[in-house]
């Protein structure tokens, strides 16, 4: 391995390094202050790192990794969710009597394993990070002892998600049987068309269902609600936004290879993705409308979303693949910060409050006569999800939809008109009853914000605003790439 | 000796994956499904193993020891919840944890 491949990694060896350096640190002196400072810088020592690289053409490094701009960019997603995730969790552990050196260790591992993911380019690597992630949210989401339904909901993430860990390697496995090859660019099998093994297909199904249970695709989504609702609110936002980007990131990168894009075009591979893509739609939608507790709604909404990004996956032609990279990119920024925005805010009113206590629509009644700040923060993010024009989320939906209507993928067309439209009977009344006169009266907004989280609010809201109105900043970023 | 042909292997190892999973959803103690677990898991590692021995490379062993690491970490996460479970409900049963609904 010679330096220039070897600088092409230097994002991933800075966060690997602080991880080392932040043991060293808990173990010289125990300080919280102290060691959530070191996690920022090196964070942010990443995060320029990454950004210096840009520009650089896609580079294998050994034949693990395969670095290029879309894994460039996706790693600034994460790193910029892990910063709001930093900022979050600081509040939320002043809350909490546990000592919190450990919590900065777990969330620097996380983002290693997500770092390791988007340039993933081989099954062992694609494997590391996908456990890396996994156990080190595990430990963040059983993390707060004291709280009713931690146990809970750690044993239920660790349960499932090593079963699924288990189904993704029984795939791979299969795939290696047959092909005798771990990384993506297998050659032995060639585009001959419509035979490809069985064993093949099976392994690739199974593969494709350990991804979809991260993603929480319908038939593999019963854990999303629980583990969101259980979860502290910082972690619920790093499940929602650095997981699911860095696996939806590493399964594109996957499926995008030569071979697999012709795979994908066997009639029941095709029509497995497409059901799985569907039904998250539809179904995420549906269970989410009467759910009254904020986490378990936005739950389901992840879910549905994932089912629109999915479409992406089912693109034909090699021709496409630029705008596919493009609107992935595009899609999973708005989604980041909506959720990053409407974390952030029932991280403020966790605080404000019982810190285990679940946030409800009713907790928000009236929200707006109180604190409008949060609750033009709330209407714009929840707008942002719905797709509304003059957001980010609308600019994300009409790439989806373009690409759709390209490849005439009709049906999941279809499926995400009928899907948005539920959405709406769900975001809507949240909007409302912000407004709501009800309760007024009650003294429970009245806890004024800090100058410091009244910026935060404001610059989270210009900046989804200015995404909305002036897409082409993002896009034409993307379009370099 | 006649080598042994690969999809016996395979068979093996979805029959011990099956019974493994099968543990992980019917058992109601938490310790026997961290157990059925490692079933499933060196199940898979039956299957590299063999791959690898077909293909004549190290890539199904090396995959095998990354597994086992992997199972390691697992358990040990696992184990810290067990007890915690232990000293909260007196019980390793499952039910104990269903108060999450909706």
């Amino acid at each position: 391995m010679d330096l220039l491949a070897l600088s092409m990694i230097i994002p991933q060896l800075i966060i690997a390094a602080g991880i080392v350096l932040a043991m060293l640190l808990v173990a010289w002196r125990r300080s919280q202050q102290l060691i959530a400072n070191f996690t920022l810088f090196i964070l942010i020592l990443s995060l320029v790192a990454t950004i210096n690289g840009f520009g650089v053409d896609k580079l294998s490094v050994t034949q693990l990794l395969a670095v290029d701009d879309y894994s460039r960019f996706a790693f600034i997603l994460v790193l910029s969710a892990t910063m709001i995730c930093l900022y979050l969790s600081k509040i939320m552990l002043k809350q909490v009597e546990d000592v919190h050196d450990e919590y900065y260790l777990l969330l620097l591992l996380v983002v290693l394993g997500a770092g390791i993911l988007v340039v993933s380019d081989h099954f062992a690597s694609l494997f590391l990070g996908f456990e890396l992630l996994s156990i080190a949210l595990v430990g963040l989401v059983g993390y707060c002892r004291k709280a009713p339904n931690a146990v809970e909901t750690g044993f239920k993430y660790l349960i499932l998600s090593a079963s699924a860990s288990s189904f993704m390697l029984l795939g791979i496995a299969f795939i290696y049987a047959q092909t005798g090859d771990l990384s993506f660019t297998q050659s032995s099998i060639e585009n001959t068309g419509l035979t490809i093994p069985l064993l093949y297909q099976i392994g690739f199904m199974l593969f494709f269902s350990g991804v979809a249970f991260k993603l929480s695709l319908v038939p593999f989504h019963f854990w999303t609600p629980d583990v969101y609702q259980g979860a502290s609110s910082p972690v619920a936002m790093l499940l929602a936004t650095v997981s699911k980007c860095a696996m939806f990131i590493v399964l594109l990168k996957c499926c995008y290879t030569a071979t697999n894009l012709a795979v994908l075009q066997h009639e029941k591979l095709f029509e497995f993705i497409s059901w799985i893509a569907i039904l998250s739609m539809i179904v995420g939608n549906s269970l989410a409308l009467k759910q009254q507790s904020i986490k378990r709604l936005l739950a389901y909404s992840s879910i549905a979303h994932m089912g629109y990004l999915l479409i992406v996956v089912l693109i034909s032609n090699s021709s496409g693949l630029n705008m596919a990279w493009q609107s992935v990119l595009f899609y999973l920024t708005a989604y980041l910060l909506a959720n990053a925005s409407i974390f952030t805010v029932i991280t403020l009113m966790d605080r404000d409050r019982d810190v285990y206590l679940d946030v409800t629509i009713n907790d928000w009644c009236g929200l707006f006569w109180q604190q409008p700040l949060k609750a033009c923060l709330l209407i714009f993010s929840l707008l942002s999800f719905a797709g509304i024009p003059l957001t980010a989320g609308f600019i994300g939906k009409f790439y989806l939809v373009s690409l759709a209507a390209n490849q005439s993928l009709w049906a999941l067309l279809a499926a995400l008109i009928i899907g948005s439209g539920i959405a709406l009977a769900y975001y809507l009344p949240v909007i409302f009853s912000l407004f709501s006169q009800d309760q007024v009266s009650d003294d429970k907004h009245t806890v004024s914000m800090s100058l410091l989280e009244k910026f935060v609010v404001t610059l989270f809201i210009f900046t989804g605003l200015a995404i909305g109105i002036f897409p082409d900043a993002i896009g034409s970023v993307l379009q370099a790439i | 000796m006649t080598a042994i042909p690969l999809e016996h292997v395979l068979i093996l190892a979805c029959i011990l994956f099956t019974i493994g999973f099968f543990g992980v959803i019917v058992r109601k103690n938490t310790l026997f499904m961290l157990m059925s677990l490692e079933v499933m898991l060196n199940a898979v590692g039956v299957a590299f193993i063999g791959a690898g021995s077909v293909w004549q490379q190290a890539d199904g062993q090396v995959m095998f020891i990354l597994i086992l690491t992997l199972a390691a970490a697992e358990v040990a996460v696992g184990l810290a919840l067990l007890i915690r479970l232990q000293q909260r409900f007196k019980s390793l049963d499952i039910d104990c944890l269903s108060q999450l609904k909706g």
